[in-house]
């Protein structure tokens, strides 16, 4: 029995995905969180802390991460890094004048050495209201190009309607899967 | 002598404490539990609630032991049901005080006429200075036997547990709570 065969049994038991939902405030980061299980989100506050949510989703058992997006709690996101397997980037699409704050936020936290083996989801949130940004615009404006080295997609979706939440997800997944679960 | 308790030493435990292993100032972090909930995932059908405001003020050093008692335990009151469904959703709401809190651990450990029967191991990991923050959590639960629910609604309170916190390994809080099941 080799070192890869043992590995494989280790993380075969665990089955986990550590997954950390970061972004600017007002992105919609609680929201989606929510939506995904089809819970109420008729009341969702701002994030003064966090929220995990721990749930099952195709035979996995995910701990999302979901850190408060405001100015004073983002210096803070560096606690949370730590053995991420994906990183979700929420943007508001819509909210054009943060664009580029969003830009060197999400280009600053690409930089951070302990998210290097990250996979890397954008979810283009807000898509429900009509001067969002669409999934090519949001790549020029957020410099998508750029990012090398690493699994990445953007995703459009709605937190409102839950369009696109799903396709997020299932990429996400798949994606830690076929890179940490090689051999299952 | 909180300071010998670690998470391995709860771990090993076979059955509920006698008492209490740390005293209610070692919680100097001020971290206070504002909401819980359990709820049937299925049908959402509420079967625990409870919420409540942070303490305007700290606890008095000193505590008459029933008062402490008061504070450190619960009983809850289930439907027999309880027992039956397939995916349970709890949440936890908590905040805490003006210092950053390093490591947070739960562990907490179900008995069962003093036989374990539930073992839980959550890490929070960082959490921000005053901050409030929740985790979600939506999980199977193992299916019982006619018999053994039976078993449970007719030993009201022989379903015990032990929730003990940790910050950084060492013990800050240790709560107790006893389970009763009753016919719907």
């Amino acid at each position: 029995m080799g070192l890869l065969t043992i590995i494989k049994k280790v993380k075969q038991k665990e089955k986990e995905m550590r997954i950390l939902m970061v972004g600017l405030d007002n992105a919609g980061k609680t929201t989606i969180v929510k939506r995904l299980n089809g819970e109420d989100i008729t009341t969702i506050s701002p994030t003064l802390g966090f929220n995990i949510k721990t749930m099952t989703f195709k035979g996995y058992k995910l701990n999302i991460w979901d850190i408060g997006g405001q100015k004073t709690l983002r210096p803070y996101w560096r606690n949370y890094y730590e053995k991420t397997d994906a990183l979700i980037w929420v943007v508001d699409s819509a909210d054009l004048a943060r664009l580029g704050d969003c830009r060197d936020e999400l280009h600053a936290l690409l930089k951070e050495e302990r998210l290097f083996g990250a996979s890397l989801l954008i979810f283009a949130n807000k898509q429900d209201i009509p001067s969002a940004l669409s999934v090519e615009e949001l790549e020029k404006a957020l410099d998508i190009g750029s990012i090398s080295k690493r699994h990445c997609r953007v995703v459009a979706c709605s937190a409102v309607d839950g369009g696109g939440l799903r396709e997020g997800f299932d990429w996400v997944v798949t994606d830690i899967s076929s890179r940490i679960y090689l051999f299952s | 002598m909180s300071r010998q308790i670690t998470p391995e030493v709860v771990l090993a435990y076979d059955k509920p404490t006698k008492g209490y292993l740390c005293p209610l100032s070692a919680n100097t972090y001020g971290i206070e539990f504002l909401k819980f909930e359990i709820k049937d995932y299925d049908t959402n059908r509420v079967v625990y609630q409870v919420a409540r405001e942070p303490d305007p003020e700290p606890l008095p050093d000193s505590l008459d032991p029933e008062v402490e008692n008061m504070i450190r335990s619960v009983k809850y009151t289930f439907p027999a049901s309880f027992l039956k469904f397939k995916t349970v959703r709890t949440l936890l709401e908590f905040c805490v005080g003006p210092q950053p809190v390093g490591n947070l651990r739960m562990i907490e450990r179900h008995f069962f006429k003093d036989k374990l029967v539930r073992s839980y191991d959550f890490e929070f990991g960082f959490c921000i200075p005053s901050s409030t923050n929740s985790w979600e959590a939506i999980y199977d639960v193992p299916q019982n036997s006619t018999a053994v629910i039976n078993d449970y609604v007719s030993n009201p309170s022989a379903h015990k547990s032990d929730s003990f916190y940790f910050v950084d390994n060492k013990l800050i809080m240790h709560n107790k709570a006893e389970y009763q099941y009753v016919r719907d």
